[in-house]
């Protein structure tokens, strides 16, 4: 296969004659809603345009984004690799390995310079170098900086590469930071979540491809398309929220009967992801559906905002069972006895006082 | 006892009337929002569509809200334009450190015991300015600010999100606001036990009749005590 494979180049290949392709383009302008006039642009555009090359990298993860990447329904797997991205370089799906891989990455960022996209699942140990994650025999930073210093764009895979997930949780050993503190010049798109939604990756890579620039972000750099409601606001079991009917324990009647689970600690309330609206696996279920309180996989710091349970998280440094509420009694209580010993104090010494009058006269 | 020798009329009608919705405010929303924090009350019998149990604190909470910021905005008006020397903000200049020189000093040693006379303001001292300052003022602009942000998480792109939005990301996320918000409404209540202990201790001590001056507005000077 040749590196600089366009569209024309496929069709070709496929056995698609010529006339056939004229027509393929006139359709499409069609279903675009654009001019006649508009249908040489296209036939140039598939002509010249070579599918968007894609290095895909693997750093500190747990593959759980590939997984999920491979299982999209809307638009399939398969057409995203055969129709819209050129997956050049991927560590764990290539069936090339060591050090003719390792040429190929080089290759393609010589061959795109600029052009092509860098998709990272994961993200690098800073501490020490970064030995605490080496991929073909430099550390994972390296090869970070080195790949993203000729990208286009990036886009960051899961919690990991957008917030830092598990691995820079709290103490975090070894110094894991998200793609964003380590990139800052090229513009980079979060993709949160553990993993994201299979067609919300697809559909990040799709609107790259059709339409040449990066999705409309919001303030957290992430795709308002697909993060801009939180799942509470598109939740199924909102109604029972409303309404204050609550699952109180997991063997209740109230579990059966699918309501609420905000008392047990769904962060649904406080998580953007689309959940709730494309749901998983091509519209099987979600974890809510499936009677399961969502845990905020793809809020920032998820796992330090614990415990998973409970709405209220524990604050790590005064020790377990320190939550907002404790601190609150603990601090009120300290004032009202601040209040009571002051009174007590001021009672003394007024007695006191009227008592040295009292000797004096 | 000694005589009422001079009659002060320190709150003017705004001031007592902003205090009084404020109080009435804060403790409406601290109340519901411990309870949308933690809804306790058992889930009735029957359909969704019949009950608004939550969605009713909600409303609550909100709505109190939006009185509470109108309400906050109003003294905030009262104290850089209105003509009012005890409400106004002029005599409160903690960035300078002469702010902070005798007088701030000496109420803070009375308030420790330190000494035997008690200072006496007509208007707040400037341990209570103090006070007022960090607690209601910041106390409440953090609220305030938090709290738009978070009403408007359900309808991107809408007013509140778009003009207070900025609040998430500042946090670290919306979860981080929800704690943060949660967490400091706390301070009402210490401030609550404080105001009023030391009102009521005020009271008691210098006998200016502090307690009932925000209803009547009128402060007395009264005769010293022979000693």
């Amino acid at each position: 296969m040749h590196n600089n494979q366009t569209f024309a180049d496929i069709f070709r290949a496929s056995g698609i004659s010529r006339r056939d392709f004229l027509k393929f383009c006139s359709l499409t302008s069609v279903y675009l809603g654009l001019s006649p006039s508009m249908v040489p642009k296209i036939v140039q555009a598939m002509e010249t345009k070579p599918r968007t090359p894609v290095i895909w990298l693997h750093g500190l993860e747990c593959t759980c984004c590939s997984e999920s990447f491979i299982r999209s329904s809307h638009p399939t797997i398969e057409d995203i690799i055969f129709n819209m991205i050129s997956l050049d370089y991927d560590d764990v799906l290539s069936a090339a390995a060591g050090h003719q891989l390792e040429d190929v990455r080089r290759k393609i960022m010589q061959d795109y310079k600029g052009k092509y996209i860098l998709a990272v699942e994961g993200n690098a140990s800073t501490k020490d170098d970064g030995v605490y994650c080496m991929v073909g025999g430099d550390s994972f930073l390296n090869t970070l900086k080195e790949t993203a210093a000729d990208a286009a764009a990036i886009i960051a895979w899961g919690a990991c590469a957008s917030y830092g997930c598990v691995q820079n949780a709290d103490p975090n050993p070894t110094g894991a930071a998200p793609v964003s503190e380590i990139i800052k010049d090229k513009p980079i798109v979060n993709v949160p979540g553990c993993p994201p939604i299979s067609e919300v990756m697809t559909g990040v890579v799709a609107h790259f491809h059709t339409f040449g620039t990066l999705p409309e972000l919001d303030r957290m750099g992430r795709p308002k398309a697909f993060y801009n409601t939180r799942i509470h606001d598109k939740c199924y079991r909102r109604a029972f929220y409303d309404a204050g009917m609550f699952v109180r324990s997991f063997d209740d009647e109230a579990t059966r009967k699918g309501w609420c689970l905000y008392k047990m600690g769904c962060k649904g309330p406080t998580t953007y992801n689309s959940c709730s609206k494309i749901q998983w696996n091509g519209g099987v279920s979600f974890p809510i559906g499936s009677g399961h309180p969502c845990i905020g996989c793809s809020e920032p710091n998820f796992w330090d905002k614990g415990p998973f349970y409970e709405r209220l998280a524990e604050v790590s440094f005064l020790g377990t069972d320190s939550n907002a509420d404790r601190i609150g009694v603990i601090a009120v209580g300290a004032a009202a006895a601040g209040a009571a010993a002051h009174a007590a104090v001021t009672a003394v010494k007024k007695a006191k006082a009227g008592k040295d009058s009292e000797d004096k006269a | 006892m000694g005589r009422i020798i001079e009659e002060i009329y320190v709150w003017r009608l705004p001031v007592r009337v902003y205090h009084w919705v404020n109080a009435i405010c804060t403790v409406m929303l601290l109340l519901t929002g411990m309870y949308i924090a933690a809804p306790v009350i058992n889930p009735p019998l029957g359909e969704a569509v019949w009950y608004n149990g939550m969605s009713w604190w909600r409303y609550l909470h909100f709505a109190t809200a939006f009185v509470f910021i109108a309400n906050f905005l109003f003294r905030m008006y009262w104290a850089l334009f209105g003509d009012d020397r005890y409400a106004r903000f002029g005599g409160f200049q903690p960035w300078s450190p002469s702010w902070w020189g005798k007088p701030f000093r000496e109420q803070v040693e009375s308030y420790l015991f330190l000494r035997r006379d008690e200072p006496n303001y007509v208007g707040h001292n400037p341990v209570a300015a103090l006070a007022h300052f960090i607690f209601i003022f910041c106390g409440s602009t953090f609220m305030i600010l938090s709290g738009l942000a978070m009403y408007g998480e359900n309808n991107p792109g809408g007013f509140s999100e778009s003009m207070f939005g900025w609040m998430i990301p500042l946090f670290g996320g919306s979860y981080a606001l929800h704690f943060a918000h949660h967490l400091l409404a706390w301070i009402f209540p210490i401030y609550l036990i404080m105001h009023l202990y030391a009102v009521f201790r005020h009271d008691v001590v210098d006998r200016t009749s502090v307690t009932s001056s925000i209803i009547t507005g009128y402060k007395h000077k009264v005769e010293e005590e022979p000693n």
